[in-house]
């Protein structure tokens, strides 16, 4: 079975080489063994991932990039818990995912995870304020006033508590988006294009918010991305390639992560 | 979680004022109906214990039989007046008259729009509820006083004319003197007038008889006690009662005219308004729970349980329904307001007091309003919980469909056979009459439910098959319309049958109401051999000697009157029928009974002793042509008849019909109802002979025969018209519901709508796809409800042949009502067709 050969996933091909990341895997937040995602089947199924293995070192920013179709979405779906793997096992903090019930993945979203989307992070009708505080109202638990209040000041939105979201600019709204999802200091953090929706000023100041959550409070973030420069804030670059993982790399420079995307690209 | 459903509603304030209005509107019309009620009843309650205040007890001719249609009974031997001063405690007993009839003034019938004109002979006493403010009491015959309120209506004075018809004749009179009655001007729509006691004997045919003895009690004698004491000393034709007692069960007879008449139609109304209600807030539900989608598979990424979620939108159901509840409670009041100013309008006049909301009506209208609310947001609640946290990272995926939405047919299958259960179990079922009415609505609600979840399967090509010809009149709106409304058929077929219901109940009763007019006047036609109908105005009786008076008038060749009473029937079943009486030589010249044993022949020979049966009493006393059986009048006389023949009548001369010697036998007090003619000559100049022999009994309506049935379909009508303004609310709530529906689809569709307007689509095409989409709508829905309308007329009418009620489709009514149907799909189109066509085309690209 092909898609069971972990050997070949994991064996870099011909290319522009990059300097392998110098990360401490035994500290992993995440754990993915064998990891494959089929749609369909038969004939027509499409191989999502083909056999993928992955920790995601804790108090890192990882970034997982690839070309469209690549398996990287799906990839972070799965180590979120958002969809089932057609094979393999995930682990967060300690905790096998892949046979949890529906309500204990809720429970473990609830607890241990935080996301970041493209779009529509936030509920039109609450306030800035409500919006960040949402975890802990959906968990029923009283919040953190010290805590809330540095990631208030961290996310730069004092004088902004009580808009609604559609009186914010996007680059404001994805920063209360990520207040929101610092808020419940979950174990990892999933951001899914965090700026892809936004312009190169305004997606900085989210980037550099990221990157401040993971050397101030030692977040851990997995972050999927397209985009070169957003990359280049991570610790450690994934490249994902037609299901597989194709290039485990430590810090590059957005000329670098160019290049890697090209060869990438020139591929199909 | 509370606070997200707030926050929604207050968001979308449009959608939540639309959706709440549906709910409101059914609540306004419940809680109105029951604040109209309670304040007629407790106007009487008011006027009855204000008449019995200063009487302790009071004694009137014990009736045999209590019956729906008010049995008549006669009054008490003028000599119990003086024992009742006998018995030990009675401080003071008056004995006087009182009748119904009617007034003249100049020569004109005072119209009292069903109210009765009550006479009743003047007691000088501490005891009497009326209070004279102008002029004296009646003291000589030939004179009378009037309530107030009836001589500032009719300019009446001291000295002024009025004509008096009571049951024994028309009499001359002169207004003595003026006064109010409990304190009030008038008692409802009635008129009261006060005679002198030997008047009242004379007019009401009580000759040595009284009406009713008011009794006051001596100082230290409870009227408890009193009437004890009196029970015990008088004869068992006299009903003793405590004045409280008296006035408690006046004032219960008009609750329980109320109750089994006006409050189960109103009710029923409201009813169907709710019903209508809750398909449109589960529409608006289903479509906002579509719209927040990603709203909700946020909050489940986040973290947020399956339940927490559900909780959220029937928070927002639960907000909803108490906001619209009590806005309804509200608003019913000014519904009530409303009703009082519409039967004004229609010349019935009820006494009204001030608009109470009882603690019932309350808590009713919140019950029902705010579960009807949560109910019909349940299904929607529980697709939300379906929508998975990954939908969040997704644009434009759809809505999951229901767990169980592949049963979807099943059920409604099930619910359809529980609903036919229910008008079976109705229909043909045991159990009181209410429990069946009962099983009979909730079975066609469930069917209107089970139709409603079927549609959903046929909506697409139905609505293929209306808007065909909308693509032929303007080809790019049509198409899209069309299109349109077959994309979510879900939503099309809820929206449709919000209509479907309003209009179904609709046709129903125009149906049922066409059946029951075209049965009357083919039964006329049948039996009714007269050229002339003498009938009395004001729902009163002619004077006894009408048909007599009337043979003497040269052109007249029979004439023959029947007198109507209530009787019961003896035996183990006793019932109450109508008796029937009739003149045996005569009568079947004027009448052609449609025989089904016996013929004409056996009428002059029915003697004292011989009955005719309509076929329905006949089957349910279940006798045949030679048994016997008895019947019991309201004043007790007994009489037994050997069955001579059974007819068929449903709408006439239902019940058994006797020969006037035996009627006069049970009931010696003329109850003439109808007097029937044959004439000789041209008509014109026949009639204004009989009108010229009638001329001082202004009361005596003369018709030929055919204004007669002319007369009772217009009251049909008259009946019709109401329920149908009263229908129409729940048809405007269902225009709400189809409004409310196209402004959500036109937001849906924001950026689609400014792509056509991009390539080139003018506002007046977008305009109209969005009017053609919404006509589509509610042709579905009228057509549907026109045939579920049709099918529930045809099925109640079946089942109901035997009481005479045809079924006949009232075709160019069915025209009207798609018509109607159609207006309300334009009329609902306006706003949202103005704001589809008034979307900037820029912001509806870029809008996400």
């Amino acid at each position: 079975m092909e898609t069971m050969d972990r050997e070949a996933t994991q064996t870099a091909p011909a290319g522009p080489a990059c300097e392998a990341s110098d990360l401490d895997a035994a500290d992993a937040v995440v754990v993915a063994r064998g990891i494959t995602r089929d749609y369909g089947e038969g004939d027509a199924a499409v191989h999502a991932l083909r056999g993928v293995d992955v920790d995601m070192v804790r108090g890192r920013l990882t970034a997982i990039m690839g070309p469209s179709g690549s398996g990287k979405s799906t990839l972070m779906h799965i180590l979120a818990g958002l969809d089932e793997p057609t094979a393999g096992t995930v682990e967060v903090d300690g905790i096998e995912i892949t046979s949890l019930k529906e309500r204990e993945l809720t429970q473990l979203r609830r607890d241990k995870i935080g996301f970041i989307f493209q779009t529509l992070n936030l509920l039109p009708t609450l306030t800035a304020q409500e919006n960040i505080e949402l975890p802990m109202t959906i968990a029923g638990r009283k919040g953190d006033g010290q805590w809330v209040g540095q990631l208030i000041d961290t996310v730069g939105l004092a004088d902004r508590l009580d808009h609604k979201p559609a009186e914010l600019s996007g680059g404001q709204q994805q920063r209360v988006a990520v207040a929101r999802a610092l808020v419940g200091r979950p174990a990892v953090l999933f951001a899914d294009e965090p700026t892809g929706n936004l312009d190169s000023k305004t997606g900085d100041q989210v980037l550099d918010l990221l990157r401040r959550s993971v050397d101030d409070f030692g977040q851990t973030i997995v972050m999927v991305t397209h985009d070169a420069h957003a990359a280049s804030i991570a610790d450690r670059l994934l490249f994902l390639h037609d299901g597989r993982i194709v290039y485990d790399c430590g810090r590059m420079a957005r000329d670098e992560i160019f290049e890697v995307i090209k060869s990438l690209e020139d591929r199909r | 979680m509370i606070r997200i459903a707030w926050r929604s509603l207050l968001a979308h304030k449009l959608r939540s004022f639309l959706t709440a209005l549906a709910i409101l509107l059914g609540v306004a019309m419940i809680s109105g109906t029951y604040v109209f009620t309670d304040q007629i009843s407790r106007a009487f309650d008011e006027i009855y214990s204000e008449a019995f205040k200063g009487t302790d007890v009071t004694i009137t001719r014990t009736s045999s039989f209590s019956s729906d249609y008010g049995a008549a009974v006669g009054g008490l031997p003028e000599s119990m007046v003086e024992d009742v001063r006998a018995v030990d405690g009675v401080k003071e007993a008056n004995g006087y008259i009182s009748g119904m009839g009617a007034i003249a003034v100049d020569g004109e019938v005072v119209e009292t729009g069903g109210s009765p004109t009550l006479f009743f002979s003047y007691v000088p006493s501490a005891m009497s509820a009326t209070s004279y403010v102008e002029g004296d009491p009646p003291t000589k015959p030939g004179e009378i006083a009037v309530v107030k309120g009836l001589a500032e209506d009719e300019g009446l004075g001291i000295g002024s004319p009025v004509t008096v018809i009571a049951d024994t004749g028309t009499y001359e009179t002169r207004v003595s003197g003026v006064f109010t009655f409990a304190s009030e001007s008038s008692l409802g729509g009635s008129l009261l007038l006060n005679t002198t006691f030997e008047d009242g004997q004379l007019w009401f045919d009580l000759d040595g008889q009284v009406s009713e003895i008011d009794v006051t009690a001596a100082d230290g004698v409870s009227p408890d006690a009193l009437a004890t004491r009196l029970r015990a000393a008088l004869p068992e034709e006299a009903d003793v009662k405590t004045g409280e007692q008296a006035a408690a069960d006046a004032s219960q007879q008009i609750s329980d005219a109320l109750g089994t008449f006006i409050n189960p139609v109103l009710l029923s109304l409201g009813g169907v308004a709710v019903l209508v209600g809750a398909f449109i807030i589960f529409n608006a539900f289903s479509m906002t729970v579509a719209q927040r989608r990603r709203e909700f598979a946020l909050l489940r990424a986040l973290g947020a349980l399956r339940r927490q979620v559900m909780w959220s939108i029937t928070g927002e159901a639960l907000v909803m329904g108490v906001l619209a509840s009590v806005l309804g409670l509200v608003v019913g009041m000014g519904f009530a307001a409303g009703v009082n100013a519409l039967m004004k309008a229609l010349n019935v006049d009820i006494p009204t007091s001030s608009l109470v909301m009882q603690p019932r009506t309350v808590i009713v209208g919140l019950v029902v309003g705010i579960s009807i609310t949560l109910l019909s947001a349940v299904v929607p609640a529980l697709r939300a919980t379906r929508v998975p946290p990954v939908a969040a990272l997704q644009e434009g995926a759809t809505l999951p469909a229901a767990r169980y939405s592949r049963f979807t047919p099943y059920v409604a299958a099930a619910v359809a056979a529980l609903g036919v259960l229910g008008m079976v179990n109705g229909m043909y079922g045991v159990g009181s009459t209410t429990q069946r009415l009962l099983a009979m609505a909730v079975g066609a609600v469930l069917l209107f439910v089970a139709v409603a979840m079927l549609s959903k399967y046929f909506v697409a090509p139905v609505a293929g098959f209306i808007g065909w010809p909308l693509t032929r009149v303007a080809k790019t709106s049509g198409r899209l319309a069309r299109d349109n409304s077959m994309r979510n058929p879900a939503r099309t077929a809820a929206t449709a049958s919000a209509l479907m219901i309003g209009l179904g109940v609709v046709v129903f009763v125009a149906v049922f109401a066409q059946g029951l007019k075209s049965s009357f006047v083919d039964g006329f036609d049948q039996v009714v051999r007269a050229d002339y109908v003498v009938a009395a105005t004001n729902y009163l009786t002619l004077p006894g000697d009408t048909a007599r008076r009337l043979e003497y008038v040269p052109a007249v060749d029979t004439s023959a009157g029947v007198n109507i009473q209530v009787v019961q029937t003896g035996g183990a079943k006793k019932t109450t029928t109508t008796l029937n009486g009739v003149e045996p030589s005569t009568f079947s010249k004027v009448w052609s009974f449609d025989w089904i044993e016996g013929d004409d022949t056996v009428l002059p020979k029915l003697g004292t002793d011989g009955a005719l049966l309509e076929e329905q009493t006949a089957r349910s006393l279940g006798v045949k042509v030679g048994d016997s059986f008895s019947v019991q009048s309201p004043e007790g006389e007994k009489a037994g008849f050997e069955v001579r023949g059974i007819y068929r009548d449903p709408m006439m001369l239902v019940g058994i019909t006797v020969g006037d010697a035996a009627y006069d036998r049970l009931s010696p007090r003329s109850q003439l109802y109808m007097v029937l003619v044959t004439a000789t000559g041209a008509q014109g100049a026949d009639k204004a002979a009989l009108e010229g022999a009638l001329a001082d009994v202004p009361t005596a309506d003369v018709m030929t025969a055919a204004e007669y049935k002319d007369m009772m379909v217009g009251s049909i009508n008259q009946l019709l018209n109401l329920l149908y303004g009263l229908l129409a609310m729940s048809v405007i709530i269902s225009l709400f519901g189809i409004v409310n529906t196209l402004v959500l689809s036109v937001y849906e569709r924001t950026r689609e709508i400014g792509l056509l307007r991009a390539i080139g689509a003018s506002r007046r095409q977008i305009r109209r796809s969005v009017r053609y989409e919404s006509v589509i709508t509610s042709v579905i829905g009228g057509v549907l409800g026109i045939l579920v309308g049709i099918v529930f007329a045809y099925v109640v009418t079946t089942r109901f042949g035997g009481m005479g009620i045809k079924f006949s489709v009232p075709g160019a009514q069915l025209v009207v009502f798609l018509v109607i149907a159609v207006v309300v799909g334009v009329l609902a189109a306006i706003l949202p067709a103005r704001r589809a066509a008034r979307i900037d085309i820029l912001e509806a690209i870029h809008y996400e």
